[in-house]
């Protein structure tokens, strides 16, 4: 492609933003809208995730043992857990240490206990697996090994976890999906007009010989500049609003793990970006398609 | 330089349709098509400038068979060929000059050689001193004028016209048809569909008479009177 054509391209691009002034205004904010909404629906969800993976994380099975263990049974049946291949870590924790956590936790409610003999509790291990959704199976191998009482790792609300992240994964890509097409539409609609402005000039040009994508290069290249703003903008919002909600959720929320601004909002404004500058560029090519057949 | 062999353009209420047409032109000849509206004059000029396909037919421009272009050759094959329109069609928010060298710019010319040929068109045409003009500023026949030198300025070996003085007065078609002659003159062929009956007969060239979209009559030296009805 000729410099110079390059040169053409951008000055025909920009001269038809100013001459379309509104519309273009128009394109502009249906994009910034779209990607605002989209942008802040993607932080939602990775918030959301990191605080599910921090529950999930903390979700353990607890096995407690037959009374009559001798030492080296519970040995046995430490080795054993953790040979199975989903465990990451067995830790044992003795009635004595089970009581003493819990009067710490509860403090005079359980006070009396200490006497020899008067311990209602039972030794137990404490089973993390490697990934948080191996544990109902794992829990199940265990009910079936000799000398284990229970085993106990909070079956509905592990359970009603997974299955309550899986759905928020799933309608959050739907609704991102739907968004992203919405822009697109939205985008091809507003540039169909702009072309439309100028169908005789395109029906000239085909007429003295220009090729299509001559034609086709200065609406492309208005596309992305209009998609390319219309992705700036809300990332220069979101970029601004994060840091504000992180930074009170720090004060006021401080239990909640919000994922530090840093790590997602260079990617997000990649991605944004990456999405402005494709519905543009895309949006220009579907709505020239019809003009070109002369 | 152009051999038409049985085409055949079939439309529903058969206005504009031609049957069986068998016609050529020689490099340098300057050709009228005559007839009433809707005897397929337009279909056979825009059939030529591929603007459609024909329903059947061998159509071959330059020695090329034209109907079987593929989509990107279209453009190549436009570039040698000036079209002349009824209507125009010049770019209203751009000057005289703007209008010519558009038709540069778009096949990729140098600035430097657009800046030297522009100007040599418009004074072929006689507009020199209109460069800096909007299409809206001037009359008909210069409008048309400035459509000449655009279709001119790649210098094409074949210019079509469909009614390029339709929309103008006697006098100023008279101009218009002198100005392609003198173009035809140059060594550019010319083929012009008209009905405009004086300026036909006061030229004296081939005219090929097309009635319900058949060739009624091809004569050298033609008149259009005596086949007016």
């Amino acid at each position: 492609m000729l410099i110079r054509n390059i040169a053409y391209f951008f000055k025909e691009a920009m001269r038809s933003i100013v001459r379309n002034g509104w519309m273009s205004f128009a394109s502009v904010a249906v994009v910034t809208v779209t990607l605002l909404i989209l942008g802040s629906f993607m932080l939602l969800n990775i918030n959301v995730e990191q605080i599910t993976q921090e529950i999930k994380d903390q979700v353990e099975i607890v096995v407690y043992l037959d009374e009559e263990l001798a030492g080296s049974e519970v040995e046995q049946l430490r080795v054993a857990v953790i040979q199975l291949p989903q465990v990451e870590e067995v830790r044992y924790v003795s009635k004595e240490q089970a009581l003493a956590r819990l009067q710490s936790q509860l403090g005079e409610l359980v006070a009396g206990y200490e006497e020899e003999g008067r311990n209602p509790l039972r030794d137990s291990f404490e089973i993390r697996t490697k990934i948080p959704e191996d544990i109902p199976a794992v829990a199940q191998t265990l009910q079936t090994l000799p000398g284990i009482a229970r085993v106990d790792y909070g079956t509905d609300v592990v359970e009603k976890l997974f299955r309550f992240t899986g759905a928020v994964r799933w309608v959050g890509l739907a609704f991102m999906g739907g968004l992203a097409f919405t822009a697109l539409f939205l985008i091809a609609n507003t540039i169909k007009l702009t072309v439309n402005a100028r169908a005789k000039e395109i029906m000239i040009m085909k007429w003295v010989g220009a090729t299509e994508w001559f034609i086709r290069w200065p609406f492309v290249i208005e596309g992305v500049l209009l998609g390319g703003i219309g992705a700036l903008l809300p990332a220069l919002a979101l970029f601004y609003l994060y840091h504000e909600v992180v930074a009170w959720t720090k004060v006021n929320l401080f239990f909640l793990p919000l994922v530090p601004p840093q790590m997602v909002l260079v990617s997000i404004t990649k991605l944004l970006l990456l999405i402005g500058i494709t519905i543009g560029g895309l949006g220009s090519l579907l709505s020239m398609r019809r003009f070109l057949k002369v | 330089m152009i051999d038409m062999q049985h085409v055949n353009m079939v439309y529903p209420n058969s206005v504009g349709a031609l049957k069986d047409i068998n016609f050529s032109v020689e490099r340098g000849e300057f050709v009228f098509i005559v007839g009433s509206s809707g005897a397929g004059k337009s279909t056979l000029i825009r059939l030529i400038g591929r603007e459609f396909l024909p329903t059947s037919g061998s159509i071959r421009v330059f020695g090329k068979e034209i109907t079987r272009l593929r989509r990107r050759e279209i453009p190549l094959f436009r570039r040698s060929i000036g079209v002349v329109f009824q209507d125009f069609r010049l770019l209203e928010k751009r000057t005289v000059y703007d209008n010519v060298a558009f038709a540069m710019q778009v096949v990729g010319a140098s600035p430097r050689e657009i800046r030297r040929r522009v100007p040599e068109a418009l004074e072929m045409v006689g507009l020199a001193g209109k460069a800096k003009r909007k299409p809206d500023e001037l009359s008909g026949g210069e409008q048309q004028r400035v459509c000449l030198a655009r279709a001119i300025i790649n210098q094409p070996s074949l210019i079509i016209a469909d009614e390029p003085t339709g929309n103008l007065d006697p006098q100023t078609s008279l101009g218009i048809v002198d100005l392609l002659k003198t173009i035809n003159i140059r060594g550019t062929t010319v083929i012009m569909a008209t009905h405009a009956k004086d300026i036909v007969d006061r030229m004296k060239q081939r005219v090929v008479v097309l009635e319900n979209g058949k060739i009624v009559s091809d004569e050298q030296k033609g008149g259009y009177s005596h086949h007016a009805h």
